[in-house]
């Protein structure tokens, strides 16, 4: 089939990430993310509290996952600068709202609500059943809670996916722009725990995430058109069947070894030999099992460490995530600003 | 979407095979000769205990074990079972390492996790989403699973539309599926006024909607590829139709209620990438939730952005017979317009007896089949959460 020799992996050009917002447990803010990242998990860091950060208007009703997303989302608009005013509600969108696509992953996200309308059904019948969870009982939720709060019109993606999931809506969030369907997207990891979330990963609490993070990717054209600093470029992205495919696959179209490695799940250890001596960090271990969240938070994180001064080491870091025992492993390279000009 | 590239130079992708599994029918032409002879899957509800809910009825695939209890993986049972004859009409094989498999879907699998939650069925994580069960029956990596409500499926070809016209790949599979979840049909259940027994798309006395179960999957190629077949077998499918575009957007109004606004800009976004007027459109595939507000919603902005041409295209809803499929019948809609599209008949709405008046002048077919030929459809889907999606379709070469 002549073309698909090259369709796992993407070369892009010109897609930047101008904006990161994290609504993460002992985490302040975007700024804080690279430290946080080497610090042991602290299981005293007190839950994100939506209300505090962003006000109770709008969060009754809304899921858990839904109100950690619009935390991390209005953090990353501002942090982009797409909020006319931190002092307005919610700020005036500074771009035409159908300008903006939002791309949100979560694979856990309703869970809790799926189960206890089913629980609630069998307790006491249909009438039991408060309708105020109507919304949520759709999987999207999230993201369209996300394009009202802000007025978002562009399309609107929810990509549920697996292991792979976040670094997925990154890549999707990339596509529509290259498609030329919106100038930019927003992008949002999000996971939570409850006793739904427990049972079915057969995890307790303590070791899962409940947290959210937000990346604006912006084309480059439209970045600068506003005058717009890119924080890092997107560079490729594949999906293969196994790490060290995946890895393999991204080296090559990536043209060398990168300075850093955001290993899957548990893989600080593992293979590929190809990438022995590269700093690797696995987030899970200090932000828990981030099941849709994880390539998200990669991704914001190798973010903020390639905008920093470059210290010798080749301005690319390596995301992935999925490990051989998950349905594929996705991953992305992304690029220190100057590296990508 | 206003910056989205317009018709002109863009590689033309057609639909090389077809696949679907429906209340009405196992496959794509069993559904489509159900549907233009009026047959419908409407039946009491089967997949749950009827006394704890008001609402008896529901369009589902009668396929469960002979005791009549639920199981678990019936959403992705069909899922494969579409793409397994999609494949199979484009003469690709069943080895798909190589091609991007698109999934479409309200639900996911919610309905085996309810199973596994309450009643303690096996199921596990990894297959609330449809790629480990794509892996293990055609060796697929490239899967995604997009959950975008009652768009979903359209949502993923606009997704995949996009993967061939950038170059990435030449050949992708979308599809679309969804199951009753009790969850979803008892909170629909709950806000309904009263109890719909049927659902009647754009009827003046429908009282909502009602869930229906399916599957749809297309093969969808760029035509440059497709002539060569690229099976390595030299031999090409027929095609069986083109994709002019695929619009999408987002109301960002309201989580459940829909926008005749956002609606129509869709509307007018999939003329414009298609490089085609409203009066070009022969066949609308109306969404047609029976619901009362999105018909209203919907025939509003079909009547605004077709204007005085409102009563040229035949017009039908196939939700009177399949019931709501949710995230696949965007697709599935799809996959019936270019039946419609091929064998010159389209099947009627079922159960409409006064349209509403925002429908009113809508040249809607109305309990027979209609002979036509029409060459050009406009396919629509609208989702919770404001999530709007278009299609335009047009007739393979004759």
């Amino acid at each position: 089939m002549s073309g698909t020799s090259t369709t796992g992996t993407t070369g892009t050009t010109g897609i930047l990430i101008t904006g990161i917002g994290t609504a993460l447990p002992g985490v302040e803010g975007p700024s804080d993310l690279l430290r946080a990242a080497g610090l042991p998990r602290d299981p005293a860091a007190p839950a994100v509290d939506p209300a505090a950060l962003i006000g109770k208007r709008g969060l009754r009703y809304k899921d858990r996952a839904s109100q950690l997303a619009l935390c991390a989302a209005r953090a990353a608009l501002l942090d982009a600068g797409l909020l006319d005013g931190e002092a307005a509600a919610d700020g005036a969108l500074t771009v035409p709202g159908t300008s903006v696509a939002v791309v949100v992953s979560s694979n856990l996200g309703n869970l809790d609500t799926v189960c206890e309308v089913a629980d609630g059904i069998r307790a006491e019948g249909v009438t039991g059943i408060s309708p105020m969870g109507l919304p949520n009982a759709s999987s999207n939720v999230i993201a369209s809670s996300v394009a009202i709060r802000h007025g978002l019109r562009g399309p609107n993606l929810m990509v549920c996916n697996g292991a792979t999931s976040g670094v997925d809506a990154v890549h999707w969030g990339a596509a529509m722009l290259r498609a030329g369907r919106a100038q930019r997207a927003l992008v949002i990891g999000v996971e939570t725990h409850n006793r739904q979330v427990e049972w079915l990963l057969g995890r307790p609490a303590g070791e899962l995430l409940d947290g959210a993070v937000a990346l604006l990717l912006e084309r480059a054209p439209a970045a600068a058109g506003r005058g717009a600093a890119g924080i890092a470029a997107l560079g490729p992205y594949a999906r293969e069947a196994g790490v060290e495919e995946c890895v393999r696959r991204l080296l090559t179209a990536s043209g060398g070894r990168p300075g850093s490695w955001y290993v899957p799940e548990g893989h600080r250890d593992a293979s590929p030999a190809a990438l022995s001596g590269v700093a690797r960090t696995d987030l899970t271990e200090r932000f828990g099992s981030a099941s849709g969240a994880l390539g998200v938070l990669q991704c914001a994180t190798a973010a903020r460490g390639l905008a920093l001064p470059p210290a010798g080491e080749p301005g690319t870091a390596l995301v992935t995530s999925g490990t051989d025992r998950d349905d594929a492993s996705a991953g992305m390279v992304l690029l220190a600003v100057e590296a990508s000009a | 979407m206003s910056t989205h590239s317009p018709a002109e130079d863009r590689p033309e992708l057609v639909f090389t095979g077809i696949g679907a599994v429906a209340s009405v029918g196992g496959s794509a032409d069993e559904i489509f000769s159900a549907l233009c002879a009026g047959r419908s899957g409407l039946a009491e509800l089967r997949s749950f205990d009827r006394d704890r809910y008001r609402v008896r009825h529901a369009y589902e695939i009668d396929d469960r074990p002979p005791s009549g209890e639920d199981e678990p993986g019936r959403a992705t049972r069909w899922l494969l079972a579409a793409i397994e004859e999609a494949v199979r009409d484009a003469g690709l094989g069943e080895e798909l390492a190589e091609v991007p498999i698109l999934i479409g879907t309200g639900l996911r699998e919610l309905r085996s996790a309810e199973l596994g939650w309450r009643d303690g069925a096996d199921f596990d994580a990894g297959r609330l989403h449809f790629g480990t069960a794509l892996r293990e029956r055609f060796g697929a990596v490239r899967t995604h699973t997009f959950s975008n409500a009652c768009s979903a499926s359209l949502y993923a070809l606009a997704m995949g539309s996009d993967l061939l016209l950038s170059g990435e790949t030449d050949t992708v599979v979308v599809a679309g599926v969804d199951t009753l979840t009790e969850s979803m049909y008892g909170l629909l259940d709950r806000v309904h006024m009263e109890p719909p027994e049927q659902l009647r798309p754009f009827d003046r006395d429908r009282r909502g909607v009602l869930m229906g179960e399916g599957a749809a999957a297309v093969v969808l190629r760029r035509a440059d590829a497709a002539t060569d077949s690229g099976t390595g077998t030299g031999s090409a499918a027929p095609v069986r139709g083109r994709l002019r575009s695929v619009a999408v957007n987002c109301d960002a109004y309201h989580v459940t209620a829909p926008d005749p606004g956002g609606i129509a800009e869709a509307v007018r976004a999939a003329h414009r990438e298609a490089g085609v007027k409203p009066e070009d459109i022969d066949l609308v595939m109306l969404h047609g939730t029976g619901t009362l507000l999105n018909d209203e919603a919907e025939a509003t902005a079909v009547g605004e952005v077709f204007g005085p041409h409102v009563s040229r295209p035949l017009m039908t809803a196939v939700k009177s017979m399949t019931g709501h499929t949710s995230g696949g019948s965007g697709l599935l809609s799809l996959i019936v317009a270019l039946q419609a599209l091929e064998g010159g008949r389209v099947p009627p709405v079922v159960g409409l007896r006064q349209p509403v008046p925002e429908a009113e002048k809508f040249r809607l077919v109305r309990d027979e089949q209609q002979l036509a030929e029409p060459a050009l459809a406009q396919v629509d889907a609208f989702g919770f959460g404001g999530v709007n999606a278009v299609a335009v379709v047009e007739r393979a070469a004759l």
